[in-house]
Parts: C-alpha cells; sequence; structure tokens
C-alpha cells in the first residue's frame, strides 16, 4: 500500500512536496532533491505540464523518483489526452508501481507555452476519477474487461476559496462519488478561509492535504500591483512585508511564513497532511520543515 | 447563424492572380448577417479589387450576383449556366457554401473570400458571440440554456474547473465562468439537483466527421431503412 495512503490513514501528518519536472530530458537536478529528502517527507508530486507549460513527462518523472527512492504521487491532466490515452496511461502508471494519483482537468493550453495546441478535455477530472476507479474494478471505460486490474489512491483537488462556493461544492461532492480517496487544495495563506471551508466538508471523513506555498519575487510583485487572479487569496500585509525585497529575501521570508502555517495547520487539525510548493528546491523544503519541526 | 469573417484582402488578392474574369457570388443568409459575405460585401470586395488592380493598370473582369443561401442546392443551382463565362469563382458564403458551390461548378476553381468561424448569435450588428459547437447530444436541458461544451473553453460537464475566479473564467477573466452561469441559472429555476447527478463521457463517435442527417420523413420516402 502507498506510504501516503498509510500514513494519512493513520492520522499521521504526511508531508507531500511538489518536485518540477525538466524542461528538458536532464533529471538530476530533480532528482537530488528526491534524494535530499527521501528519509523527511512521505511523497514527491510530480504536475503533469502544470500551466499548459510542456515538461518531462510526469508518469516518467514519477518512475524516476521512486527508482532514487522516493514515493511518488503522478498528476494526470484530462487537457493532453483523450480517453485512450488517459487509460492507458493510468494502466502504464500501474505497471511501474506508481499508486498515488493527482486527476486533474488542467490549466487551458491558451495560458501555456504552447498556446496554439490542441485542447483535449474528452474526460473532465470527474469522470477521469470515475475512469480510474472502473480500472481499479477491472473495466476501462468502455466496459471491456482488465488483465490484472490496477491499485490506485485517487487524488483530487478542491478549491476551498473558489467564489462562488457552490458550484466548488457540488463539484467536490461529485468527485467524492465518482471515487476520490483524498484532496489537495491550492496555496493557502489565509488560515480563516480554510476554516470556513471546513464546515463545508460532509460528515463523513475526507483526507484533506492543504497546500502551503513560497511565494516568488515575480508573484509578489504582481500582487503588490493589484494584479493577482489566482483562486488563492494573499492576505495584504504578507504582500506589504514582501514587496519590493530580493528576491532572496522574499524566499527566505517565505520559508518562514509557511513554516508558521505548517504548524498551524498541524496543530489546529485544519488538515491531515499538507503539500509543500517551494520552487522544487531542497534548501527551501528543508527549511521549512526543520522550521515547523517537521 | 454561421458566423464568417472576411479573409484579408491581401489574401483574396494574391488568390486570384492567375485570372482575368471572376464571378463573386455572396449569400443573402448568415454571413449577410453577420457582414461578411452579402449582396453590400460582394460589391465592397469587387470595388477592392477592380481598385487595386487598377493601380497596378492590371484588368480584372468582375461579375457579381448574390443567391439567397448558398448551402441549399434549390437556390445553387441556377447559378450553374450562370459561372460558365468565369476562370474562377469567389465564394463568398461559409465553407459549406463554398464546398456546395464548389461541387456543383466542377469545372471551375472556387475560392473562399471568408473565414468562417462558429455558429453564434447575433447581439446587435457587428457583434457576433459563439453559442453552439453542434455536439450531436444537446445538454442544455439539464444546464439550465447555457451550453458548456461551447461556452466553457474546455468543454467540461461536470462543474467548473479550479481556474474560476470570482465567477470569472481561467481562460478569460472578461467572461463569466459558464458553470458559474449555469449554476445560478438552475438556482433561480430551482433546478440545482440537475448538477448533483454526474453526466457521463460525451459520446464523440456522434461527430465523427462529415456528419449525415436524414429526417425520417425522407426515409420514409425514400423507403430508406429508419
Ligand atoms: S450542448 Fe451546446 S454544443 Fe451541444 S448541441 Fe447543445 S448548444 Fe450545441
Ligand atoms: S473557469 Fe469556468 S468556463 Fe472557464 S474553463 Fe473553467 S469551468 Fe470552464
Amino acid at each position: 500500500m502507498s506510504k501516503l495512503r498509510e500514513t494519512l490513514e493513520a492520522g499521521a501528518f504526511p508531508v507531500v512536496v511538489e518536485l518540477k519536472p525538466p524542461k528538458g530530458a536532464g533529471v538530476d537536478e530533480m532528482l537530488a532533491v528526491v534524494k535530499a529528502l527521501a528519509g523527511r517527507v512521505t511523497a514527491f508530486s510530480l504536475p503533469d505540464n502544470e500551466h499548459a507549460r510542456m515538461r518531462l513527462a510526469a508518469v516518467a518523472a514519477a518512475r524516476l523518483v521512486q527508482e532514487a527512492g522516493g514515493e511518488a504521487l503522478v498528476h494526470l491532466t484530462c487537457r493532453d489526452r483523450n480517453r485512450l490515452a488517459l487509460e492507458s496511461d493510468l494502466l502504464g502508471a500501474a505497471s511501474l508501481g506508481l499508486e498515488n494519483l493527482l486527476l486533474v482537468s488542467g490549466d487551458y493550453v491558451t495560458l501555456g507555452d504552447h498556446p496554439q495546441a490542441k485542447p483535449v478535455y474528452d474526460a473532465d477530472s470527474v469522470q477521469l476519477l470515475q475512469i480510474a476507479r472502473g480500472l481499479m474494478d477491472g473495466h476501462d471505460s468502455a466496459g471491456l474487461a482488465l488483465t490484472g486490474a490496477p491499485a490506485f489512491f485517487l487524488g483530487a483537488v478542491v478549491i476551498p476559496e473558489a467564489e462562488p462556493l457552490p458550484p466548488q461544492l457540488i463539484k467536490f461532492e461529485k468527485k467524492l462519488a465518482a471515487g476520490a480517496q483524498f484532496f489537495i487544495t491550492p496555496a493557502v495563506f489565509d488560515l480563516d478561509k480554510l476554516r470556513r471551508f471546513r464546515e463545508h466538508l460532509p460528515e463523513t471523513p475526507v483526507k484533506l492535504l492543504v497546500s502551503v506555498k513560497v511565494l516568488g519575487a515575480d508573484e509578489v510583485a504582481q500582487a503588490a500591483a493589484g494584479q493577482w487572479r489566482k483562486v488563492y487569496s494573499l492576505p495584504p500585509n504578507l504582500v506589504n512585508d514582501l514587496a519590493g525585497k530580493e528576491p532572496e529575501d522574499i524566499l527566505a521570508m517565505g520559508v518562514k511564513a509557511a513554516s508558521r502555517l505548517v504548524q498551524q495547520i498541524k496543530q489546529e487539525k485544519l488538515a491531515d497532511g499538507v503539500y509543500l510548493k517551494a520552487k522544487g528546491r531542497t534548501d527551501l523544503f528543508t527549511k521549512i520543515l526543520e522550521a515547523a519541526g517537521l | 447563424m454561421i458566423i464568417a469573417e472576411r479573409k484579408p484582402f491581401a489574401e483574396i488578392k494574391a488568390m486570384l492572380a492567375p485570372y482575368k474574369k471572376i464571378l463573386i457570388v455572396g449569400c443573402g443568409t448568415c454571413v449577410a448577417v453577420c457582414l461578411a459575405g452579402g449582396e453590400k460585401e460582394v460589391g465592397l470586395l469587387a470595388s477592392q479589387l477592380k481598385l487595386a488592380l487598377g493601380v497596378e493598370d492590371k484588368h480584372l473582369e468582375i461579375g457579381e450576383i448574390t443567391v439567397e443561401r448558398q448551402c441549399d442546392l434549390e437556390f445553387l443551382r441556377p447559378l450553374c449556366d450562370f459561372t460558365a463565362d468565369y476562370e474562377a469563382i469567389v465564394s463568398m458564403a461559409c465553407g459549406a457554401g463554398v464546398q456546395f458551390l464548389n461541387q456543383l461548378c466542377s469545372l471551375h476553381p472556387v475560392f473562399p473570400a471568408v473565414n468562417t468561424t462558429f455558429i453564434g448569435v447575433n447581439n446587435e450588428v457587428g457583434y457576433y458571440t459563439e453559442a453552439c459547437r453542434a455536439c450531436h447530444n444537446c445538454y442544455l436541458g439539464i444546464t439550465g440554456g447555457i451550453c458548456p461544451v461551447t461556452m466553457c473553453p474546455k468543454g467540461l460537464l461536470n462543474g467548473p474547473c479550479g481556474g474560476m475566479v470570482n465567477g470569472r473564467c481561467e481562460v478569460d477573466p472578461e467572461k463569466e465562468c459558464a458553470w458559474c452561469r449555469i449554476y445560478h441559472r438552475l438556482e433561480l429555476e430551482g433546478r440545482l439537483d440537475n448538477l448533483r447527478e454526474i453526466l457521463p463521457l460525451h459520446p464523440h463517435d456522434r461527430t465523427t466527421t462529415p456528419g449525415t442527417v436524414i429526417h425520417p420523413a425522407y426515409k420514409r420516402r425514400y423507403g430508406l431503412n429508419e
């Protein structure tokens, strides 16, 4: 069974760190993070052409992570594949020993670095969860029997700060019904918003990993210029504190803020675990973990 | 209706460079409404061509005609005799009209003068927006009369993506998120339960091109299998 699943089920507060699959075939830098942190974190997460920017295949990266001694959480997006490709990639992932999945619709192509590419979206994230669940039950989406059903731990995204929230909650319920076993949120900076969202969670326990992120200088500049357009909000005092600082100072302050958030989330049991985004950098991850006492 | 945009003049002019005598055929239906290829636009294109070639001391003989619907055999057939005198034909209809004309006038090259863009609506003169992708499986009855296939750039069938910000679309913040609109409309109508059921994968086999629709009455008339 996946360590991520075991840790979540044991209530032992897993820590997932997000890697950046390279834009290119050189994987050493990515794997150095795994070698440095494999003993300290539960799993390494591999986004799939994140923000519609082409990078090394997440499934291949995930396999390399496992070979380097880490456990992988692989993302699969509906944007780039039709149902045949989604299903065969899911089976491929299973055959490579990958169990933890994050199934997403995917950022739209025109926002990325191949804006003229054809967007696929043959399935949406809810339907992809159903597809994966079907494979686990031994059949593909056409109802045909499989030789050897895969074992997955199915993750999905939920947006606590979605505005308006009700349509997002309906989608969340659909994802649950479709077979999602755990959820990951986008970055959260304002814990009050997370507390409020938790009031909407269903009675049946749902495993929730909350993302904690270290902002980069570019993001701070964007927010300071009043051009923040993301599905999570930034507290104005945080932006004021960070604005105009040197990039490395912004990261250092971001690391401190992140470790405080992690501690608070853990203490208050606002989530079952955390998902760290810190530019895929070992030094930043290590500092957050140390400062948060993990 | 079908929305189209006139092609850039330089592109049309380049296509017609080898010819001395052309016929421009307009269409009086959709492309006339969206000001791309109706009678007026035929006249405009003809004048533009004459002017541009006149400057270059070249001569181009241009015939002009507009039929009610180029995508309809009934209106197109009478045109056949009329085209014989010309070397090339320019169609200002949508892609369907161009091809129908091309099929009928098999001895002449037929060139498109517009880019066909989408099935849409006429909000007001000059302002057209896409509304239907002809998905062969209309969901409007479930989704409060707002099309998830077209209005949501991702064509998601089961609710908003994670990119919606303040009810606006991830892809174009100028537009409201289609799923947000669908939610509010169904809420207003007291039909939110429509959204609780998971819509299955879309039957894309139906959209295999080129599509054919045969009306049941046609089948009966010609003894085809229903
Ligand atoms: S669901 Fe949308 S694309 Fe499909 S037929 Fe209806 S309006 Fe057209
Ligand atoms: S924001 Fe709404 S309309 Fe835009 S892609 Fe996402 S779900 Fe579709």
